[in-house]
């Protein structure tokens, strides 16, 4: 049987979990210029807070999701507020958030720790089920994370090029200065860029969790992964990380389907040094950086 | 009011360094007052004190009577300061366009439609390059875009910082043509300029700032009447 069909359904799931998770990372590297390094945490916090609502809530799996993005949006915002915003214009700011983002890092990670335990759970936000087309098996949870993880970037995209609110956040992470002189209130739009990929964050700890399982390390592998896309797309290039998110989920596949499981993630490593030796500035990197 | 901007006592700097050393100033509505000095004595670092962007000022700032010293920068953008930054500062990532919204962020609709109107029968070729990538355009273009876009702010002071630095003089005398019909326009404006040639019939005051410090006000007049003193700053005063 020409198993190629199958490897596209699953790199394509994949590709889609990975476009989601790229891009709460890479918009806050666009725009404030750090490297979150809460994020797999936070991804983790999202898919706990839809596993949360729905079990003590029973909110249905729409509702607990859209909850879920709102959470997230909030613990983006006060990250901002609480954490960011106190040591943005502090002459080390490159070093001191990295410092601080692996420090929520920790305390979120074992907040879920202490709040939900170590066993892992089943994410109830999740559709059952498989069609069964011309042979190829397509789970419907797998065509609802590809629909949503569609829906999403193209929302953001959307949201970033066609909106008053879009223009103003492509200004702030273009320019803060220049910004500032245009009127934009730059701090309140990076909260706001913040609580944005909050939200897309703990919507791609959802949408893991529901063909996974629920940890509290959830987050650690596809943040790895993220970063990965990020660097190969040209840190900041959004459109180019959710193409990589795409390429490289379908090339892990592959690897992992006709080598060994084993080295689906040391192809996607020696691929970042292969592009990272030819192209320094990314794969996507024509001239410039395309910033937000 | 007769007052567009009323400094006084402002010093401020980056840091340990200070760099403006108590300067009074009081610019009147409707007037281009120009600033002129040796290079790196503190002219852009002034237009920053009263944009916002310096870091460190003391002293007062009085905008059409609202003091906005301690207002930050887009604050005081909102209030009406137009600051045109030398080396214009644009959203490279962004069309002409696209940096021309961000001037009239805060107009109507219509309002924006006709400022944009007005800045595009002011450099027609940034009508021609709209949709063109700010990284893109010519030295001369991006700084029609800076000024396009301060004129897209509505602002009642206009502060453009050295509209001249680095251009072909052919390209000096159509900014500064245009700058002419700005300032029959009637807006308040501050300019800085290292060629005092430039502003001869424009400005009807003229500052030299020298180590942060103002040494000498006048008009264009008294400016040609004190060569030698221009000379000893400026290397000369062409008439």
């Amino acid at each position: 049987m020409n198993a190629l069909p199958q490897i596209m359904v699953t790199g394509l799931t994949l590709g889609a979990l990975y476009a989601v998770a790229t891009l709460g990372l890479s918009l806050i590297w666009a725009s404030l210029r750090f490297l979150n390094l809460a994020h797999g945490a936070m991804l983790a916090v999202g898919g706990y807070a839809a596993f949360a609502v729905a079990t003590n809530f029973g909110l249905s799996g729409p509702l607990a999701f859209l909850a879920a993005m709102a959470f997230g949006a909030l613990m983006g915002w006060a990250t901002f507020w609480g954490l960011v915003r106190p040591i943005l214009d502090t002459r080390d700011f490159e070093t001191n958030i990295l410092i601080v983002t692996i420090g929520l890092s920790i305390i979120l990670e074992n907040g879920l720790l202490q709040i939900f335990g170590g066993q892992p759970y089943g994410q109830p936000v999740s559709v059952p089920g498989a069609l069964a087309l011309a042979g190829i098996r397509f789970p419907i949870q797998n065509m609802v994370i590809v629909l949503s993880a569609i829906t999403i970037v193209l929302a953001v995209s959307l949201l970033l090029r066609w909106t008053r609110i879009g223009l103003a956040l492509r200004a702030c992470a273009q320019d803060r200065d220049a910004a500032a002189l245009m009127g934009l209130p730059v701090t309140a739009l990076f909260s706001a860029t913040m609580a944005l990929a909050g939200a897309l964050t703990a919507a791609s700890g959802v949408m893991i969790s529901s063909i996974t399982q629920l940890s509290p390390l959830l987050g650690d592998d596809p943040m790895l992964k993220a970063f990965i896309m990020c660097v190969l797309a040209g840190l900041g290039n959004i459109g180019g990380a959710i193409a990589s998110a795409f390429l490289l989920a379908i090339v892990e596949v592959m690897a992992e389907f006709y080598f060994a499981s084993r080295w689906g993630f040391p192809t996607l490593l020696f691929l970042v040094i292969a592009v990272l030796i030819w192209k320094p500035n990314g794969l996507f990197s024509g001239r410039e950086v395309q910033r937000l | 009011m007769s007052e567009a901007l009323a400094i006084s006592g402002l010093s401020g700097g980056y840091g340990e360094q200070t760099v403006l050393h108590r300067i009074d100033l009081v610019l009147a509505v409707g007037s281009l007052t120009a600033l002129i000095g040796p290079n790196g004595h503190g002219k852009s670092t002034l237009l920053r004190a009263i944009s916002g962007l310096l870091p460190r000022v003391s002293g007062k700032i009085m905008l059409f009577g609202q003091s906005i010293e301690r207002l930050p920068a887009h604050r005081r953008a909102r209030a009406g300061v137009a600051h045109i930054p030398q080396g214009d500062l644009l959203f490279k990532e962004m069309s002409v366009e696209e940096n021309l919204r961000t001037g009239g962020f805060f107009r109507s609709k219509s309002d924006f439609a006709r400022a944009l109107d007005e800045v595009y029968g002011l450099f027609p070729r940034l009508a021609e390059r709209r949709h063109q990538r700010a990284a893109s355009l010519s030295g001369g273009e991006r700084r029609m875009v800076g000024i396009g876009r301060g004129l897209m702010q509505d602002g009642r002071l206009l502060m453009i910082d050295e509209p001249s630095l680095g251009l072909a003089p052919a390209v000096i005398d159509q900014i500064y043509a245009s700058l002419g019909k700005i300032a029959a326009s009637g807006r308040t404006i501050l300019l800085v300029e290292e060629n005092p040639a430039r502003i001869i019939g424009l400005a009807s005051q003229i500052v030299l700032l020298d180590d942060g410090r103002f040494v000498w006000t006048g008009d264009a007049a008294d400016m040609q009447a004190n060569r030698s003193l221009f000379e000893t700053y400026l290397g000369g005063v062409a008439t």
